[in-house]
């Protein structure tokens, strides 16, 4: 009876061929000789033919043609410009190539980022859009900062508190209590 | 020659269309079949079926070969199932499609082997059976079922043990075979 429990326990494991060659023996010998296992042997294989039936009867209604078309259809619905140029890129750095294109476009960027000092004003304007800063004026934790924005010839004056200033503020002791 | 699914793969990842569309071929019947055992209704497996495939096309170039391509897609496609299915439990209202067509369609399968599918009654109740189990549950019968695969294959695709695969089997089988006593 015992031994009917654990074979009922490994039934399912030494169908789908999941035991060792030496358990699945075992378990074979028992249910030759014990008619309530080969029962419960028999009712899992059933099961198991209904399941497969069930399942592969409909998918044999699933044409190729029509679902091949609705998946090309949402590849192309949803693809995004990024993918468009990945997929561009990628004829361009296949993996001959990559060994010379990698660094020859790390060349190309170093190069555009350093034309602005041998060439000042190539982009239309010297320093267009960009900041001057001015360093603090005071000793009183104040900062002032000069913006400059060319193509509107505006100047902003900027005055701020110095976050360090505050917190180194904000972080000294509270004055001594009254004496008692 | 015919590819293995690993060429096809890294023919897809250098942008070979017609390499994915040979994997889509091999691997829609069953894809669509493991969904289809999750949900239990055909215009939603279809659905999920192509989302997969989207899915799977958007993600080739990340597939590193660690795994087979099937437990890689089997794991969108059951992510996605159970998914779905959980945004249907919310709204049972869109969820709730009769079987009558999915058995009736199995009826004009005329030569099917197995003579036991046939008896109407058991696959109703195999249907009501496998619709009462949990989307885990589920989803081990049905990966099983539908393309043998072992209980390693089953837990690498729904990132679990061996042994949470082997105990979650016995369990579905043993709540179907409960369920359907009357007509085992």
């Amino acid at each position: 009876m015992k031994d009917c429990e654990n074979i009922s326990e490994s039934m399912g494991r030494w169908l789908d061929g999941e035991l060792s060659p030496a358990e699945s023996e075992s378990i074979r010998a028992h249910v030759a000789q014990c008619a309530a296992c080969r029962e419960a042997q028999r009712k899992l294989e059933k099961l198991q033919l209904a399941l497969e039936g069930a399942l592969m009867a409909e998918s044999k209604s699933i044409e190729f043609e029509p679902f091949w078309r609705a998946v090309q259809l949402r590849i192309a619905e949803k693809r995004t410009w990024y993918e468009d140029a990945l997929d561009w890129s990628r004829g361009l750095f296949t993996a001959s190539r990559a060994a010379w294109a990698i660094p020859a476009l790390i060349a190309l960027l170093l190069a555009v980022a350093s034309l602005e000092s041998y060439f000042p004003g190539w982009r239309g304007g010297a320093g267009r859009n960009a900041f001057a800063a001015v360093d603090s004026i005071d000793a009183h934790g104040r900062n002032v900062a000069l913006l400059r924005e060319y193509d509107s010839k505006t100047t902003v004056i900027w005055l701020y508190e110095d976050q360090e200033g505050e917190n180194e503020t904000a972080e000294e002791p509270p004055p001594p209590g009254p004496a008692f | 020659m015919e590819l293995s699914d690993r060429e096809l793969v890294q023919k897809c990842q250098t942008g070979e269309m017609s390499a994915f569309e040979e994997l889509v071929s091999r691997y829609h019947q069953k894809v669509y079949m493991v969904i289809l055992g999750l949900l239990r209704n055909r215009e939603d497996a279809l659905e999920v079926a192509q989302e997969t495939f989207f899915r799977a096309y958007r993600k080739i170039n990340s597939f590193q070969g660690g795994s087979s391509f099937y437990t890689w897609i089997y794991r969108i496609a059951v992510n996605l199932a159970i998914d779905a299915q959980r945004r249907q439990k919310r709204n049972p209202l869109d969820f709730r499609e009769s079987m009558d067509g999915l058995l009736e369609s199995q009826d004009e399968v005329a030569r099917d082997p197995f003579a036991d599918v046939h008896d109407k009654e058991l696959r109703q109740n195999l249907t009501n059976a496998i619709n009462d189990l949990t989307p885990e549950h589920k989803a081990v019968i049905v990966l099983r079922t539908i393309e043998g695969l072992s209980y390693k294959d089953i837990g690498e695709i729904l990132g679990c043990s061996e042994g949470t695969v082997m105990s979650r089997l016995h369990y579905a089988r043993k709540k179907l075979q409960d369920k359907l006593s009357a007509f085992l």
